[in-house]
């Protein structure tokens, strides 16, 4: 993982973290976070809690390796509050529609801007964190991974920053269902995720049948239809990798900083182009 | 005989990555001469060896790339097809059986016959230094389905090869559209199974007890296979379109035989080949070191190498990949499946220029697309107006609308600018986003699944608004003046070039000032379009270079400029009046003056008949020369008389040179005699024809049409060389198709006024005949033959290139005329049953034997009495009638049955080529069974599809054979019956021609076969062909029958028996042959 959040929400919540974390703790921080020293990571009631590895320092006494316990907590709006700023999402479309696409909405921090508030935490006030290490500074190093790990997971669920500023999945779902447009993203909020789908082979396996029964000649050699005309040319003017196109550039399993679309655009036109050779 | 077959076979180990190969064999008609190796090797197969030979010589497909020192060995392998199969042989597929003697039996068993076959691969450069094969199958049947069409004549495509041609060219769709995405195979390997735990090791044994004590299951044991994922609603249609049409013999190859007789499922082997075959594209993609960093540790450089596709991955980094993929390749899934409305963009322009423009949001139901609604319409419904709507646009109209909007958003980002409402209506754009909306972001969304409306003028017309414009006017030399009639058949044209923006002529000034307006979409006097500046910078300056000339051309020579253009410009054309009269004309036939029937002219002319006529006076007015192609039967002859009989009339007296095939030099003197006797014809044809100069040109003088054949232009070139022709006319013009051929070679050489070609086979399919036509009448206009391929035949052919074929439709439509039967216009003016004699002279060899026999008669005729003489009388009119068909069923001797030895055979076989490439059915009635069997036999050989029906059919076989000829979807055959057996009874309503090959005394007898093919269910209009040999007894008794058509009843009988009644010198003279009807 080379940058921990490729969105500008996910970045947003980065800044915040390191407009008030000294430069040390923050690169120990992601070398937590990459490291895999967070051994385990669960948001409840919009708190996460995190265990994380330690090192061993004998100059602070520490000489078995320590599980610490982190967590990070939001400052959470009301409800009072958060009906209101529901509403207001749910009377813009583009909101609605760029979460029914995964997306924070660029703009929502002006509809909560509208109520004195704001969605992604700015000031060091708004970040309650606490570690069991025996580290003087607040935050820790600890804290700094799980915050950069919990940017990451703000890329693949953007609605765990509403969860984190107190308004659970129910209770988000509950206003959503309040306003017309709302319905439609509390609808596609309570969609499951799919499961893995083993199957059997790589290819379609060709299934093996019995012979029919009194084939005819012409059946077996011959079509039942005359292919006369050349099959239609086609004279549309093609788009390219318009079939990825709808599911945005930065797909979560893409975990370059590179354009997405961009890279199968020229995937695409490569398999064209050069094999020209054995396809026209 | 060759007849290719292929198909796709899958590889034996059914592992869970199951490859395949596309595999080529070649069937012929010789079969191996020694005893194969195996048992069960096919027989009639080209084997290793000359498989390889036969695929590098005849087929160009030679082995692998030159960058190799040693090249590769084209890799053929035997595989095995389950066949039908009788006597321990294998039936021969349908195509080859045609070019053998076998009869097909109705029942057979199956065996497995091994067959060596080439596996479709091309070496291919990958990286710097590696190659691949990778399988090349699209493009090896691209190319054999070309040279089968076009070029070879010996080699045939198998229907199960032209399957997968079709196939093929469809598929292709999914890689030129990018339909496909990168993606996981996921495998659940078997839970660890109790067996494993059992033998490890007591110590581990304690372990694995502690595991399964606790309650939390181990994580299932998986395998992650990178590969590509086919995602297109139109391939999952065209599989099972295309499954139901696939032929069985290619489901049933196989790289083992199997223990029972089985095949492949055909769906399944169709998603099996096209899996493989994309898989096996994609992954062997030559890639360079930069993109190979751009993919490097993610998803795609694992689906892009050959490597990793096929080995399993267990990473657990992988199961989270897989994760993640599976949730986008859901959603892709999703918004391509089935929505119950489609969304629709609709772009308004404004009424003013400098106001902005709008791009509304519809929805438009998909059942019925009609039904469009603007949301803002939507929004202001009222709530139990919502709900109805959402009974047609489904309930969960708002979720799906807005996560659409999204998806339309991301492709399309101005739109978001549109969603900051809670009722979404529109957007408005600027004059210059508007412009890239149409030239770019309409193609896109379209693309994408929406529907785009756009403004009314927005048509390929519309956006190519700015144009050169040809100001052309016709000027005629020569006038009226018969004196100069030579030199006044050069139509010329003055011309111009003048600029011109949607049909009106533009100032360079006002030009100038659209040039250098930014925008491209402007609103030039009141109306909105799109200018291209750069396009338009580009035409100011060819206007420049060329404004000040005032040239003129030939008619021709303008024709060709504006189908073609010039400098990469297409022409705007203004004619003149003049012009404009002209060119309507040559366009479209119908505007054509229709000139009154010429006289004396011996017959009737039917309307379309007429305009063919006065189509050939007006082109030939025009100093230009066509080709009359209508189809088979529909009278051409009778139109090329009546010109002739037209220009006499007019007070032309130059010689016209006919030049036809043999087997219907005779026939057009029939024909000119009965339409228009005050014609003179002379033929020169056969060894006493005149030779001599002097006396020849006097001849030629003295008559109005010489009649030759086309091999005697060759020996003769000299003789008429040396005529400058009023006009020549060449009938089945076809026979000129070989530009190398000494024939054709002089031919081009005669020099006439006018030149006309007749043709009754659809010119347009065959491209390089009508070039050769072309060659003849309009020599250069359609370039050298070389020129012609590249630039029309394989674009065309090869490549589908539909503006390639529109410009040469534009360049050859004002010269040819082709009527076909089928043409609601024409089948009104026709009869529902043309009939037409077909006179052919019998060659040497049947006159002398004609002849001899005529002897002996006359002879005997004077010795015999009674009994006996009616009996001579009979067998002697058998045995002419005999002769006159072919000298084989004279001789009975098991010579040669070919068409040099008869000319009416000839005449058959050249009409049945007509026919079948045209798309029709015929039957074909004699009365003798030999001459019926020999003739199914040698069409069939022609690779015609032929039936065979006579008094030894027995019932169930010729039921059969009618609903298989008579079925929509058998390939147009010819039918061949016996007079007798097949007179009564039977529908075959399929054919449109009926041919009687011998004539019969009686025409009801003739009649009533004639009613075979003209019955209930008939649509098509019939024509009838009746072959008569000139000079002989048949043209007499075709003359009788002509004759008693008028006398009814004159003649009794409907059998020969009362010729035995003539006298004699009756009898001498009805048999007597006519020397002059004889030709060589």
């Amino acid at each position: 993982m080379s940058t921990f959040s490729r969105t500008w929400w996910g970045q947003k919540f980065i800044d915040a973290l390191e407009s008030f974390t000294d430069s040390g703790r923050l690169s120990r921080g992601r070398s937590y976070a990459r490291g895999s020293k967070v051994k385990s990571f669960e948001i409840k009631d919009g708190i996460v809690t995190a265990k994380v590895r330690g090192s061993v320092n004998p100059y602070f006494g520490v000489y078995k390796e320590p599980l610490y316990t982190t967590v990070v907590e939001i400052q959470p709006i009301s409800a009072a509050k958060w009906a209101a700023a529901i509403a207001l999402i749910a009377s813009k479309a583009s909101y609605i529609s760029k979460l029914l696409l995964n997306e924070m909405p660029d703009t929502i921090e002006d509809a909560f801007l509208t109520l004195k508030l704001n969605l992604l935490p700015r000031k060091r006030s708004e970040f309650k964190t606490s570690c069991s290490c025996p580290d003087y500074g607040d935050p820790c190093k600890h804290v700094a991974g799980v915050c950069y790990l919990l940017a990451a997971e703000f890329d693949r669920d953007p609605f765990l920053v509403f969860e984190l500023r107190g308004l659970s999945k129910t209770a988000l779902q509950a206003e959503l269902a309040k306003s017309p447009l709302g319905i439609a993203l509390s609808a596609q909020l309570s969609t499951q995720a799919t499961s893995s789908a083993p199957i059997e082979s790589y290819y379609t396996t060709p299934q093996a049948i019995a012979l029919p029964s009194q084939t005819s000649l012409k059946e077996f050699w011959q079509s039942p239809k005359r292919f006369s005309a050349l099959p239609e040319p086609s004279t549309q003017i093609t788009v390219p990798a318009i079939l990825i196109k709808k599911q945005g550039d930065a797909p979560s399993f893409w975990g370059k900083d590179t354009s997405f679309i961009g890279t199968m655009e020229e995937l695409y036109e490569r398999v064209k182009t050069k094999n020209r050779d054995v396809i026209d | 005989m060759k007849i290719l077959h292929g198909t796709w076979i899958p590889a034996a180990e059914a592992d869970f990555i199951q490859a395949g190969a596309f595999y080529l064999w070649v069937e012929t008609t010789e079969t191996a001469g020694k005893p194969s190796k195996t048992a069960s090797s096919h027989p009639r197969q080209l084997t290793k060896a000359s498989l390889a030979e036969f695929l590098a010589t005849e087929l160009g497909i030679k082995s692998g790339t030159s960058t190799t020192h040693q090249p590769p060995q084209l890799e053929i392998l035997p595989q095995y097809f389950l066949l039908p199969t009788i006597a321990d042989q294998p039936l021969p597929s349908l195509e080859l059986a045609r070019y053998l003697e076998t009869e097909l039996p109705e029942t057979f068993d199956w065996q497995y016959w091994q067959v060596d076959c080439y596996k479709t691969t091309a070496l291919v450069k990958i990286g710097s230094f590696h190659h691949a094969s990778v399988n090349n199958v699209i493009k090896v049947l691209n190319e054999l389905h070309f040279l089968t069409l076009h070029q070879l004549a010996d080699v045939q495509l198998g229907a199960d090869l032209l399957f997968w041609y079709h196939y093929t060219q469809a598929f292709k769709q999914v890689i030129v559209r990018d339909r496909y995405i990168p993606a996981f195979k996921y495998r659940l390997l078997a839970t660890p199974k109790t067996s494993r735990a059992a033998k490890s090791t007591a110590k581990s044994a304690t372990r694995a007890k502690k595991s399964t004590a606790s309650p939390s299951t181990p994580p299932p044991e998986f395998e992650l296979y990178a590969a590509w994922e086919i995602v297109s609603q139109q391939y999952e249609a065209e599989i099972e379109q295309y499954a139901e049409v696939m032929p069985l013999v290619c489901a049933a190859g196989f790289a083992a035989p199997p223990d029972k007789p089985q095949l492949h499922d055909k769906a399944t082997l169709l998603r099996h080949f096209s899996e493989c075959l994309l898989t096996e594209l994609v992954t062997h993609s030559p890639s360079t070191a930069a993109f190979d960093k751009k993919v490097a540790d993610s998803l795609l450089e694992l689906c892009l190498s050959p490597q990793h596709s096929a080995t399993p991955n267990r990473a657990a980094e992988t199961l989270e990949w897989y994760q993640q993929w599976k949730i986008w390749r859901d959603r892709i899934h999703r918004s391509q499946a089935e929505m119950p409305f489609h969304l629709c963009f609709q772009l308004k322009s404004p009424d003013q220029p400098e106001e902005l423009w709008t791009l509304e949001f519809q929805v438009a139901a998909k059942h019925d697309p009609s039904l469009r609604i603007a949301l803002l319409d939507y929004w202001r419904m009222r709530s139990p107006q919502q709900k109805q709507f959402h009974k047609e646009f489904g309930k969960d109209f708002e979720p799906v609308l807005l996560m659409n909007l999204g998806y339309a958003a991301r492709i399309y980002s101005a739109l978001w600018a549109g969603l900051d409402t809670d009722q979404p209506i529109s957007i408005s754009l600027t004059a210059d986003d508007a412009a890239t909306f149409l030239k770019e972001t309409a193609w896109v969304l379209e693309e994408a699944g929406y529907k785009v409306i756009v403004p009314a003028w927005w048509t390929p017309k519309g956006w190519q608004r700015a144009k050169i414009r040809l100001k052309a006017s016709g000027r005629k030399l020569g006038g009226n003046d018969k004196s100069k009639s030579y030199f006044s058949f050069d139509t010329l044209v003055d011309y111009q070039y003048e600029l011109s923006i949607g049909g009106e002529a533009v100032s360079e000034q006002e030009w100038q000032q659209l040039v250098n307006a930014k925008s491209s979409l402007v609103q030039f006097r009141g109306q909105w379009m799109e200018l291209d500046p750069d396009k338009m910078q580009q035409m100011l300056e060819f206007w420049k270079k060329h404004k000040q000339e005032h040239p003129e051309m030939g008619l021709l020579d303008f024709i060709k400029l504006t189908a073609t253009g010039e400098d990469g410009f297409e022409f705007e054309v203004d004619h003149d009046k003049t012009l404009t009269e002209m060119m309507s004309r040559l366009n479209d036939k119908s505007a054509l003056e229709v000139l009154p029937e010429p006289q004396p002219f011996n017959g009737t002319l039917r309307e379309y008949q007429k305009r063919g006529v006065s189509w050939l006076h007006y082109l030939e007015s025009l100093g230009l020369n066509g080709c009359l192609a209508d189809d088979m039967g529909m009278g051409k002859s009778a139109q090329v008389i009546a010109r002739l009989v037209q220009e006499r009339e007019a007070g032309e007296t130059l010689p016209t040179l006919l030049i036809a095939p043999t087997s219907v030099v005779g026939n057009w003197q029939k024909e000119i005699e009965k339409f228009a006797p005050q014609l003179r014809s002379h033929i020169h044809h056969g060894s006493d024809r005149v030779q001599d100069g002097k006396e020849f040109n006097a001849i030629v003088q003295n008559c109005d049409v010489l009649i030759t054949s086309f091999s005697l232009v060759r020996r003769d070139e000299k003789l008429l060389g040396d005529i400058h022709w009023h006009r020549i006319v060449i009938d089945e013009a076809q026979n000129i198709k070989n530009p190398k051929a000494a024939q054709t070679k002089a031919i081009l050489k005669l020099s006439a006024a006018h030149r006309l070609a007749l043709t009754g086979t659809p010119v347009e399919n065959r491209l390089l005949d009508l070039w050769s036509i072309f060659n003849f009448l309009n020599p250069g206009y359609l370039g050298k033959e070389a020129y012609f391929r590249k630039s029309f035949e394989i674009p065309i052919q090869k490549n589908n290139q539909l503006t390639r074929s529109t410009v040469l439709k534009k360049l050859v439509e004002p010269f040819i005329l082709r009527r076909v039967k089928t043409d609601p216009a024409i089948i009104q003016d026709l009869p529902d049953k043309v009939e037409q004699k077909l006179f052919c002279n019998l060659t040497k060899e049947q006159a002398s034997l004609y002849e001899a026999t005529v002897k002996d008669v006359e002879k005997k005729l004077n010795e015999t009495e009674g009994i006996q003489r009616k009996g001579l009388i009979l067998a002697t009119l058998l045995k002419l009638k005999q002769i006159c068909n072919h000298p084989r069923q004279f001789l009975q001797d098991n010579s040669d049955f070919t068409p040099e030895r008869s000319h009416k055979l000839e005449r058959l076989t050249e009409m049945a080529a007509e026919a079948m490439e045209a798309g029709e059915s015929m039957l074909v009635f004699t009365q003798f069974t030999e001459i019926g069997e020999s003739l199914e036999k040698y069409l069939r050989h022609l690779h015609y599809k032929t039936y065979y029906l006579h008094g030894g059919t027995n019932r169930v076989k010729r039921e059969t054979m009618i609903a298989d000829f008579q079925d929509p979807e058998t390939e147009p055959s010819v039918f061949i019956l016996s007079l007798k057996a097949g007179g009564v009874g039977i529908t075959l309503t399929k054919a449109n021609h009926v041919f009687h090959f011998d004539r019969w005394w009686n025409p009801a007898v003739e009649n009533q076969a004639t009613d075979r093919a003209f019955r209930i269910g008939q649509k098509k209009n019939v024509f009838v062909h009746k072959f008569v040999a000139i000079g002989t007894l048949e043209e007499r008794i075709d003359q009788m029958i002509e004759d008693k058509k008028k006398l009814a009843g004159a003649i009794v009988g409907s059998d020969e028996s009362w010729l035995t009644e003539l006298d004699n010198e009756s009898f001498k003279k009805l048999i007597a042959l006519n020397k002059k009807a004889v030709m060589e």
